[in-house]
């Protein structure tokens, strides 16, 4: 079953008017399975249907779930689980042979409810190379809300289901009534600070390492390339940019280099870019 | 792939099933722990994976999972407890006995396939 | 949500919601007290906790939402048939989950009894319940702690 050509120009452009989100073509997949809990709620045979009647009767109530359905950005915990095989297995034990201070500097860039920066925190403390090393995680996001959901580090039981590991649960994990709260210990090594990606950023210094995943996708061309030559702009010569599966700095900002790491890749700024410093 | 999905209903075992068949396995069921041990003893070679729901008429889950373990040509299965038990006691005691991962009831169908990407057995990883 | 060692309606209700919507992709409100809520022909599901807490929870509703729930949680079209021992072991694993999530919730330890569901034409008083919507439908729920 794939959404119909009308029922995605309808969502799409509902979309775009509503939140500035662009749905570009190839995001049927999204939108259909998205769509499909509101559908079968509303008792609809399926999601043409429900985008028909929804486009017929106009609710507004009814398009705000559409537009919420999509732009909620639903997190894992380690998402899509390579980045943070490569994250244990290669970029922290190449940065530990090089960082005489002992310090990685790393900044999350969209970190939504929280389940990112806490997985990066998670990952170094199973990263040998790591021990005892000081870890100043910057996480950042552009909700207020967002970040008041982050800094409480509550989770609800769907979502501590959504690709985190047993072991990890139990170890990092304490019961809070029907949800669960992650450790303090844990807790207390995120910074989180309220950021908009499409404007100039605040000093915080160089990272080391930036996750900025599943975020561009949202943006258009000529913003997509002003965030990435500003991200180069807070990284050191040597850092690493975790971009989302999906997402790729080629044709976009062509001052980067994609670098297998793993089952994964990151991106790292190309030598000849002079502008840079350690 | 197989795997063998142990719940006492039939509802979730249903539900589990289009999951796992989604995901490329061939289904078993059981009804029980006992009766899962009964369908493993027939097979020519054990699946590579068995949901095992907790609280079950004759033999429970927990039960299930030690007897699983006591036998070396079983060794291959990864088990996975599918259950609405979720005291952290429960969790540690599930994944000392044997127990590779813990999925809690309610769950979406994205979450245990994020758990079958964990366990590697899934074809190629997913995610929206 | 405060903690404790027995059940409340405060629990019970956030429990239910948490399996209405995701297993069943419905939400579930609490029913209007000024509404009647009556049925003729329901099912009726129970479970037991046994612990720090001993008593059980019922969940009591018409035989039509039975069938829906059943439905919803099965992804059947709205008017396909399903047998009887089906609907009742659909609805028994709903409150089943919905028991496990409350008694994970409570403090010290307990166990869960399988869950028993019958037929029955018997309206629980609104009284010693609380009722929550499915649809335009009521859903009873009752909190029953052992007689002491």
């Amino acid at each position: 079953m794939t959404i119909s050509p009308q029922a995605f120009t309808f969502v799409r452009e509902l979309v775009r008017a509503e939140s500035a989100i662009v749905l570009e073509t190839g995001k049927e997949y999204l939108v259909e399975s998205r769509l499909v809990p509101l559908a079968r709620a509303g008792g609809h045979a399926d999601v043409d249907a429900y985008v028909a009647d929804l486009s017929k009767r106009r609710t507004p109530a009814a398009m705000k779930q559409v537009v919420e359905a999509l732009t909620t950005n639903e997190t894992s915990w380690f998402r899509d689980s390579d980045p943070f095989t490569a994250l244990r297995q290669t970029v922290f034990p190449a940065l530990a042979k090089t960082r005489s201070n002992r310090t990685l500097r790393i900044w999350a860039g969209a970190c939504s409810s929280g389940q990112e920066p806490y997985s990066i925190i998670m990952t170094a403390l199973d990263t040998p190379e790591l021990a005892g090393w000081k870890i100043e995680l910057v996480a950042t996001d552009l909700s207020e809300e967002m970040l008041d959901r982050s800094r409480k580090g509550e989770y609800s039981q769907l979502e501590v289901n959504r690709g985190l590991p047993a072991t990890t649960l139990v170890r990092h994990f304490e019961r809070a009534g029907l949800n669960w709260r992650i450790n303090q210990s844990i807790r207390e090594r995120v910074e989180f600070r309220q950021l908009n990606l499409t404007r100039p950023f605040p000093p915080m210094g160089r990272f080391d390492i930036v996750f900025l995943r599943n975020v561009l996708i949202y943006f258009d061309l000529p913003t997509k390339r002003d965030v990435l030559k500003r991200v180069r702009q807070v990284m050191t010569s040597d850092a690493h940019l975790f971009l989302g599966a999906a997402e790729m700095t080629m044709g976009v900002d062509d001052a980067w280099e994609r670098v297998p790491a793993g089952r994964s890749s990151v991106y790292r700024i190309r030598e000849e870019q002079g502008t840079c410093v350690h | 792939m197989r795997a063998l999905i142990v719940d006492d209903s039939r509802a979730m075992r249903r539900i589990v099933g289009r999951i796992l068949e989604g995901a490329g396995f061939e289904v078993l069921e059981a009804g029980d722990g006992q009766e899962a041990l009964d369908v493993l003893e027939g097979l020519d070679s054990p699946p590579e994976l068995s949901c095992v729901d907790w609280n079950m008429p004759v033999m429970d889950g927990f039960t299930f999972i030690t007897e699983v373990r006591k036998r070396p040509e079983w060794r291959s299965i990864t088990l996975m407890m599918v259950t609405t038990e979720s005291e952290m006691d429960q969790i540690v005691r599930a994944l000392a006995a044997g127990a590779h991962e813990y999925l809690i009831k309610p769950f979406t169908g994205e979450a245990m396939l994020e758990k079958l990407d964990l366990l590697g057995l899934l074809p190629t990883t997913t995610g929206v | 949500m405060t903690i404790s060692a027995a059940p409340d309606q405060a629990l019970v209700l956030a429990a239910i919601e948490q399996v209405w919507g995701s297993m069943l992709f419905a939400s579930a409100e609490p029913w209007p007290s000024d509404l009647p809520a009556v049925f003729e022909t329901g099912v009726q599901a129970q479970i037991e906790l046994r612990g720090d807490w001993n008593g059980r929870l019922v969940l009591t509703c018409d035989s039509v939402v039975a069938t829906q729930i059943a439905g919803a949680m099965l992804g059947l079209d709205p008017g396909e048939d399903l047998p009887e021992p089906d609907v009742h072991d659909a609805v028994g694993e709903v409150l089943n989950v919905v028991g496990g999530s409350v008694k994970g919730a409570l403090t010290g330890n307990s166990a869960l009894g399988l869950p028993g569901v019958t037929g029955t034409t018997e309206v629980p008083g609104r009284d010693d319940s609380f009722v929550v919507s499915w649809g335009e439908a009521p859903v009873y729920v009752q909190i029953v702690p052992d007689a002491a």
